[in-house]
């Protein structure tokens, strides 16, 4: 547990924590990275993989899977409905965060974040192993019929909703991408995107202020004058966050609602990917 | 259109090889990667290094082309940050491209990176597995370029 005035901080827990509780049996950890081989070439010991796109989304059509592929994979993975779940994984816990959330979307709600991710754990010199594990079959029963999509993802008609109701948009990429400069991420390839500039109203707050250098979360009065002094979010908001596919997203829906407390967010992991190529969907630019 | 013969053995390789072997090779590339770095003492005729804005890290290429065969031999430096698969793929073409002529270096076509990669590992997000490749024709064309300038004022 870390303790930096965090709404909840049980849901954040440091590498030495990790180190301390590698044998728990009550405890999975996971590890969910951007770099698809990353796993392969080294991961905590007891850690098992899941691909953001191969093991969470459907193949075919721009979904989540069923909740009957969620529960074979927990089970593949020797995760029952009281295991809690530790995510970590590399670019300061992007698809950590994302994992996580779509766990959530499930209804699973024994999770965790390892602060500082993969960089930290190396950083400080632990130990990695390319050995696999293998678990029993857990038991896993899913916790709700269908995925609670209502309650923490929000979709382009809420969006857009959002936007013109004058309700809180929060744009986590970054300020070129926000302003219609560039239609692709810094250090990274276009990724498909038409059109350029954000979702009109929302604020720019990106993804990476909520991190301190070393890839851990900043603290929670650091976050509170981010979010809420300098963007003017406000306690009891309802919040919708994106980026350009949801992950760098997920990474701000779990600091605020884990780390500053708030009740009301949603993620819109249809994102820039899907608003700046939809044909007529306004767009604010500068 | 043929690959060259050294490209061609390893996605022959990797083509008889199941999914968690070649991953497992994949890996094995990948940490090989920083040994296609220059060693001592060795002099080139082109370098190029530089950090795009669309790739994670810097990536510096090095040709140097024998004045008698016109072979290329390439050295690839590479960042920290630079994805596992783009390690591979650096190894991969050090090793796949040695000897060719600037010439048949250009002509590589680029269809071999799934061959290699395996189609479910070449996503949007990974779309760097290519870059490579690009850095090394573009550094080719630039020493061809020099070459074809040179000839024309001689």
């Amino acid at each position: 547990m870390i303790d930096k005035n965090y709404a909840h901080p049980d849901a954040l827990v440091t590498t030495q924590w990790v180190a301390e509780h590698l044998s728990d049996p009550g405890l999975r950890l996971i590890e969910s990275n951007e770099d698809i081989l990353l796993y392969d070439t080294g991961h905590i010991q007891g850690a098992v993989h899941i691909d953001w796109r191969a093991d969470l989304q459907d193949e075919t059509i721009r979904d989540y899977i069923t909740v009957e592929r969620f529960s074979a994979l927990c089970e593949r993975h020797g995760i029952s409905n009281n295991t809690t779940v530790v995510f970590y994984g590399d670019k300061s816990n992007w698809w950590a965060c994302y994992a996580l959330w779509v766990f959530r979307l499930f209804g699973h709600t024994k999770v965790k974040i390892m602060d500082g991710g993969r960089e930290k754990w190396i950083s400080e010199g632990r130990h990695l192993t390319k050995a696999v594990p293998h678990f029993v079959h857990g038991h896993y029963t899913p916790p709700c019929e269908k995925r609670r999509d209502e309650e923490i993802r929000a979709f382009y008609e809420q969006a857009l909703a959002q936007s013109r109701e004058g309700r809180p948009l929060i744009d986590v990429r970054s300020p070129g991408e926000f302003r219609g400069e560039m239609t692709h991420m810094p250090e990274y390839p276009q990724e498909g995107v038409l059109r350029g500039g954000h979702i009109p109203g929302a604020a720019s707050v990106p993804w990476k202020m909520a991190v301190a250098e070393d890839a851990t979360f900043k603290s929670y009065e650091e976050l509170r004058t981010i979010y809420e002094d300098e963007a003017g979010l406000k306690r009891g908001d309802d919040v919708i966050a994106y980026c350009r596919i949801g992950e760098r997203s997920s990474h701000t829906w779990f600091v605020l609602t884990y780390l500053l407390g708030y009740k009301n967010v949603r993620n819109y992991d249809g994102s820039w990917t899907e608003w700046g190529n939809r044909v007529g969907a306004p767009i604010e630019k500068g | 259109m043929p690959y060259p013969a050294k490209l061609n053995q390893i996605i022959e390789l990797f083509e008889s090889l199941p999914n968690a072997e070649k991953r497992e090779s994949l890996i094995s590339y990948a940490e090989s990667a920083m040994r296609q770095a220059p060693k001592d003492g060795e002099t080139f005729d082109l370098e190029d290094i530089r950090k795009d804005e669309e790739c994670t890290d810097s990536v510096g290429v090095f040709l140097k082309i024998s004045p008698s065969s016109r072979g290329c031999t390439f050295r690839v430096t590479l960042g920290p940050q630079v994805q596992t698969l783009t390690k591979a793929m650096t190894s991969i073409l050090c090793k796949g491209l040695d000897g060719l002529t600037p010439e048949e270096v250009i002509e590589v076509p680029a269809d071999f990176v799934p061959k290699i990669v395996g189609a479910d590992l070449v996503r949007q997000r990974s779309q760097t597995v290519y870059y490579i490749l690009t850095r090394m024709k573009g550094i080719t064309k630039v020493w061809l370029n020099r070459e074809r300038s040179a000839r024309q004022h001689v």
